[in-house]
């Protein structure tokens, strides 16, 4: 038991009841395998945050009884509601959870990651405290196996299934318009039942390329070249996880100069980014809104990152 | 940070170019050795598949830089090596290979057909057939040559983010394809420039005595994609030689012939394309060449100094390409296409026409 440790179990109930609030993420803009300084290899991602939809969390405390989850589906959320309550050092166990969410399931949105985040923060609400993003980061992955990186406000390279952080930007992500849509409406993909991609030799050596101009693109707030990771990312992870009608989208638009275009990949979503500076910004919204719905698309959630 | 010499990422660092502004638009990556990069993946990656155990005898068929790289790499990850030499492979380097432990046998005549190059492969299969614990390296084949280049793509693309062209000389045809193709995946719209030399199979011409080294090939390696390729030239050794001593004066770079011929092509084509971010590659340093490319005497009793440059001159065939500086648009097209010719098969050497 170490010394950080000690003084978690010191915490006690300082209000009744807390809240919690985290926001969805839209696919990711990158995710491949990267190395460590020991040269280990390491399945990870950095998200598309996506502040349009969100996750709020109250959490009221009880004296005794089960720990209970309004909705009753919400059951990662209730897993790490009841990690963080033993992870801070509550004193009780028992309480109400109630979760309320606008953003779709199984589509790669961090629906779950967000719920976790919003009963952690609700939980550590309730005993007043304030964990690190680490500390949230390593409560949500033990819940949910594996998590987004919504959890940091700002962009990371994050070991999703470790909740690791291999690289922190200290930036913020580049400016950039999305639009953000689901090709399969009816589908769900559920993050766990999906088998992680295996990534060949070649894959290995093009994700330490793109790993290098991630850092670029974020450290130089340079969207187009972030905009070129995200589009080389999803190519290569396309055969893991296809998008039907992705190509044919793409190609109905190729005379439109974009950034570059993301996916999600574990979900149904993909997103095309664009230069929110660029003057023919919001003519090229408007055609793209088009050749969208031409292809049956709606529902599209525009949003600036 | 210091690194531990024997930390995995030691070697590349010590080995890793110096990314050199040369005018507004061209920017040079000076490899003290390249050919650690290939050396070292191939290794790694042979080591990573069980390909080879600690008790391989690696097995190689070079005169030069690649000899080097893998005496050292060899050296460095604890592995016997055989280099198959010939008379062109210059003191200098045999003196190091030994010195790191290679085993270093020189093929003493060249063959009817196929040469030197042929004879070296030939005492290659037979080193690989009399050590049944062996392992031939094969640059021109191993696919672990080009896709090495993923450090030299990573580092060109975080120190100057976006690229419109790069120049390399082509040889194996790993260092050009494998940066290129790595950089596509971000700037599809790269423009890709090979240096070749008159003599080469490479790109079309006919087999026939080289004096610039370290570049051009009398075979054609299966990692040159000749598909990568937007444009090719093709230099003389005067003009890679003098270029060479100008780089030199010009820079106080000290490099060999190939950084040369690579430097005269790519400041040529960044001149005449003033808003396209040029990157060249310079493959090695200039201590092998103290005797030649930086002997007076050498130069002159050669005939290797030339006054001023010529004007490269456009060609529709590579059998077009000479007596000087030559260039085509290659246009990204197979070799059939451009040639005429049947895709000569791996290995095959072909003779001079």
């Amino acid at each position: 038991m170490n010394a950080a440790y000690q003084t978690q179990i010191c915490s006690q109930i300082v209000h009744e009841s807390g809240q919690g609030h985290a926001i969805a993420q839209f696919g990711e803009l990158f995710q491949g395998v990267a190395r460590d300084d020991e040269g280990k290899l390491h399945r990870c991602l950095v998200s598309l945050p996506c502040d349009k939809l969100s996750s709020t969390a109250k959490f009221i405390s009880a004296a005794s009884g089960d720990l209970l989850v309004t909705p009753a589906s919400k059951q990662k959320a209730q897993k790490a509601a009841r990690i963080a309550l033993e992870y801070l050092g509550s004193p009780v166990q028992s309480g109400t959870l109630i979760v309320e969410s606008n953003i779709p399931e199984g589509k790669g949105m961090g629906s779950s990651t967000a719920d976790c985040i919003a009963s952690i923060m609700a939980v550590a609400a309730v005993l007043e405290r304030r964990p690190e993003p680490q500390q949230v980061a390593e409560i949500v992955v033990k819940a949910e196996t594996a998590s987004g990186n919504v959890m940091f406000n700002q962009p990371v390279l994050f070991a999703h299934r470790e909740g690791r952080v291999l690289e922190n930007y200290f930036r913020s992500v580049p400016t950039m318009l999305v639009l953000g849509f689901d090709t399969e409406g009816d589908k769900i993909v559920e993050t766990l039942l999906f088998p992680p991609a295996v990534y060949s030799a070649k894959e290995i050596e093009q994700f330490r390329v793109l790993r290098a101009a991630l850092r670029r693109a974020i450290l130089t707030h340079d969207a187009r070249l972030l905009g070129s990771v995200a589009t080389a990312s999803a190519e290569i992870n396309q055969k893991f996880l296809p998008k039907p009608l992705f190509a044919e989208i793409c190609h109905s638009l190729r005379e439109v100069t974009v950034l570059g275009v993301a996916v999600a990949h574990s979900g149904t979503v993909s997103s095309i980014l664009l230069d929110a500076q660029d003057p023919q910004c919001n003519a090229k919204v408007d055609l793209i809104l088009s050749r969208l719905e031409s292809f049956g698309i709606q529902n599209i959630l525009q949003f600036r990152t | 940070m210091i690194n531990d010499y024997k930390s995995r990422n030691s070697l590349l660092d010590t080995y890793r170019p110096a990314i050199v502004r040369l005018a507004g638009n061209l920017i040079a990556a000076s490899f003290p050795l390249m050919k650690i990069y290939p050396a070292h993946a191939c290794l790694e990656q042979a080591a990573a598949r069980g390909v080879i155990d600690p008790d391989t005898l690696i097995v190689e068929s070079s005169s030069g830089t690649m000899a080097l790289g893998l005496a050292i790499a060899c050296r460095w990850s604890g592995y016997k090596l055989a280099i198959v030499s010939d008379a062109a492979c210059d003191p200098l380097v045999t003196m190091r290979l030994k010195d790191l432990g290679a085993d270093v046998t020189i093929v003493p005549a060249p063959l009817a057909v196929g040469g030197y190059q042929r004879a070296r492969l030939n005492k290659v299969d037979e080193i690989c057939r009399l050590v049944p614990n062996s392992w031939w390296v094969n640059q021109y084949d191993n696919v672990d040559n080009a896709q090495s280049y993923s450090a030299l793509a990573a580092d060109l693309v975080e120190s100057l983010g976006r690229i419109d062209c790069i120049v390399g000389t082509v040889g194996s045809g790993g260092s050009v394809c494998g940066t290129a193709n790595y950089l596509r995946m971000l700037f599809p719209h790269l423009y890709v420039v090979g240096v070749d030399t008159l003599g080469s199979v490479l790109f079309g011409q006919p087999d026939e005595h080289r004096t610039l080294r370290g570049l051009g090939n009398s075979l054609l390696p299966q990692n040159l994609d000749h598909t990568v390729f937007n444009e090719v030239h093709w230099v003389t050794a005067a003009e890679a030689y003098t270029a060479t001593r100008i780089l030199h004066r010009d820079t106080a770079l000290f490099r060999g012939g190939t950084s040369g011929a690579c430097w005269l092509v790519a400041r040529h084509w960044a001149e005449n394309h003033p808003d396209q971010r040029t990157v060249c590659l310079f493959p090695d340093d200039g201590y092998r060449y103290l005797q030649s490319i930086y002997d007076d005497a050498y130069m002159t009793q050669n005939n290797l100094w030339i006054e001023s440059f010529p004007e490269p001159r456009p060609v529709k065939h590579p059998l077009d390409a000479g007596p000087k500086w030559s260039y085509l648009h290659w246009a990204r097209r197979s070799y059939g296409v451009v040639t005429g010719l049947k895709n000569a098969s791996n290995g095959q050497v072909l003779s001079a026409a």
